[in-house]
């Protein structure tokens, strides 16, 4: 009996011709759309991910502390909320570390009549202490420290980073539904287009006594017949994108967000993308068949 | 089988009210084969669409296989109809579909199981002497032969009561005789048989019960 009433759908698909091909290009317009900002957000938010991983917050140190109270200091440090480790850097490593960036200009620090530069702590933050409001309470909380001098380093340029990686997101989504409500409606329109061409086979059904869910299905068939091709061939557009301009964007997306390769949706999403697809078909057939001329 | 106590119908065509049948009172046994006359506007399709529940009497009541038609849901009228044969005089074939699959599709969708249903379709296509007319479209047939396809539509399910409303109302003589052989042997085959024609002589032809409506009236079942 599916087989049956798939091939019927089938059927009408074929009728509805156009207004069919021009539903599922909608869809494919946007769950394409979708997929795109989706795949940028996720390579958006690996980086930002990465950065967090990197965030240091330096404490320059008002003197250089003897070692032993060096190691307090930094234990003291240790124990407080939203800290991972800590390293001690002397005013001798500070230097030499110097040395290393200026390369064939070390020369240049040689010349100093006494070293500048203070004696610092390297704080590494928790997940938590990452983020803005943790990374600006563990600031708060080094500040009060009476060794301190000043605090370096933050988080607030990676939170405006998440902020765009949110509301590209955001946009994506909001583009992808105004689309996806096109494509509904046009489903709409293909299955109404159907129901008409569909009258005279709806009625013999009904006057032979097929159950209304006979009646019926095919219609939801085609609408999601078409949400599914829509989401396959959205799929396929960017599968081909994704390869055609993946291998040249990926230098600057190194450069700037620090990504070694750009990722492609995972697995999952795609069967979402699939299911978002069938789902705005089914909805348009659904949709078409509560109209009174059905 | 069929069971008409004081039935009446009114359309109401905006402020005014039309009545199509009024105080209609008879009773059709299993294995009958009756014939409903009178003139074009007596009633008869109106009659008929009660019975199959296309539409519902504004009184009196309406049973057919044992159901009061008028109190059926949505499904019991589906499965009303599942027992019921119904010809129209237009056919009703679809246009886009052989003379086979105009048969086979009312299997499908009452759920045949897809390896009976050729062995049924040329059954019934035999039975009215259409075989060889099975991959023609309903636009390469003759009105008699559309007729003749509409029956072996409604004999396939092999339904209990077979219901044709004027299907020889646009054939010649020569034609509606070869329609009528036709119900008659579907008739002897043991279901029971209501035909609805304002063509008085074919009612006369048939030798059988006649009920006889003029505006909307019963007013002669004799036969």
């Amino acid at each position: 009996m599916f087989g049956f009433l798939l091939g019927e759908a089938l059927r009408d698909l074929r009728r509805a011709g156009r207004v069919a091909v021009s539903a599922i290009m909608l869809i494919t317009l946007s769950l394409a759309a979708l997929g795109a900002f989706w795949l940028l957000s996720s390579n958006l938010g690996q980086a930002v991910a990465q950065f967090r991983e990197r965030v240091k917050i330096v404490v320059y140190l008002k003197r250089e502390p003897p070692a032993a109270e060096a190691n307090a200091l930094a234990e003291r440090v240790r124990r407080m909320p939203g800290v991972a480790s800590v390293r001690y850097v002397g005013k001798a490593e500070a230097l030499g570390t110097l040395r290393q960036v200026l390369g064939k200009d070390a020369s240049v620090a040689d010349s100093l009549p006494q070293n500048p530069l203070p004696a610092s702590l390297e704080i590494t933050p928790t997940d938590e202490g990452s983020t803005l409001e943790g990374a600006r309470a563990l600031v708060t909380r080094l500040a009060t420290l009476p060794e301190s001098d000043e605090i370096g380093g933050g988080v607030d340029w990676i939170e405006r980073f998440a902020h765009g990686q949110r509301l590209l997101w955001v946009f994506g989504l909001g583009v992808g539904a105004v689309l996806a409500l096109a494509a509904i409606l046009t489903v709409t329109t293909a299955t109404t287009l159907v129901l008409h061409a569909r009258r005279d086979e709806m009625e013999i059904m009904r006057l032979v006594g097929a159950p209304e869910h006979v009646v019926r299905m095919p219609l939801l068939l085609q609408g999601m017949m078409q949400g599914l091709m829509g989401a396959v061939l959205a799929v396929w557009v960017l599968i081909v994108c994704y390869a055609l301009l993946g291998p040249r964007l990926e230098p600057l997306v190194s450069e700037v967000l620090g990504v070694a390769r750009l990722a492609f949706l995972p697995p999952l999403t795609i069967v979402a993308l699939m299911l978002a697809g069938t789902l705005l078909g089914g909805i348009g057939g659904l949709l078409a068949r509560g109209r009174p001329e059905a | 089988m069929i069971e008409l106590h004081r039935v009446g119908k009114v359309y109401a065509v905006g402020p005014v009210k039309v009545p199509a049948l009024s105080d209609v009172s008879f009773r059709i046994s299993k294995g009958e084969f009756v014939t409903l006359t009178g003139p074009s506007g007596s009633g008869k399709t109106t009659l008929l669409r009660l019975l199959y529940r296309e539409d519902v009497p504004t009184e009196g009541e309406v049973e057919v296989l044992g159901d009061e038609v008028s109190l059926l849901t949505r499904s019991q009228v589906a499965a009303l109809r599942r027992s019921i044969g119904i010809v129209f005089q237009d056919a009703k074939l679809l246009p886009g579909r052989t003379v086979y699959e105009n048969v086979a599709f009312v299997l499908r969708v009452l759920g045949t199981p897809r390896r009976e249903v050729t062995g049924r379709v040329f059954d019934a296509l035999r039975a009215v002497g259409l075989s060889s007319r099975a991959q023609a479209y309903p636009a390469q047939l003759s009105q008699g032969e559309a007729q003749r396809a509409a029956l072996a539509r409604a004999i396939a399910r092999k339904p209990l009561l077979l219901i044709a409303d004027e299907p020889t109302g646009n054939l010649d003589e020569g034609m509606a005789g070869e329609v009528l052989d036709i119900l008659k042997d579907i008739w002897a085959g043991g279901t029971t048989v209501l035909f609805a024609t304002h063509q008085a002589f074919l009612a006369a032809a048939l030798h059988r019960r006649t009920l006889t409506l003029q505006s909307g009236r019963l007013v002669k079942d004799e036969g």
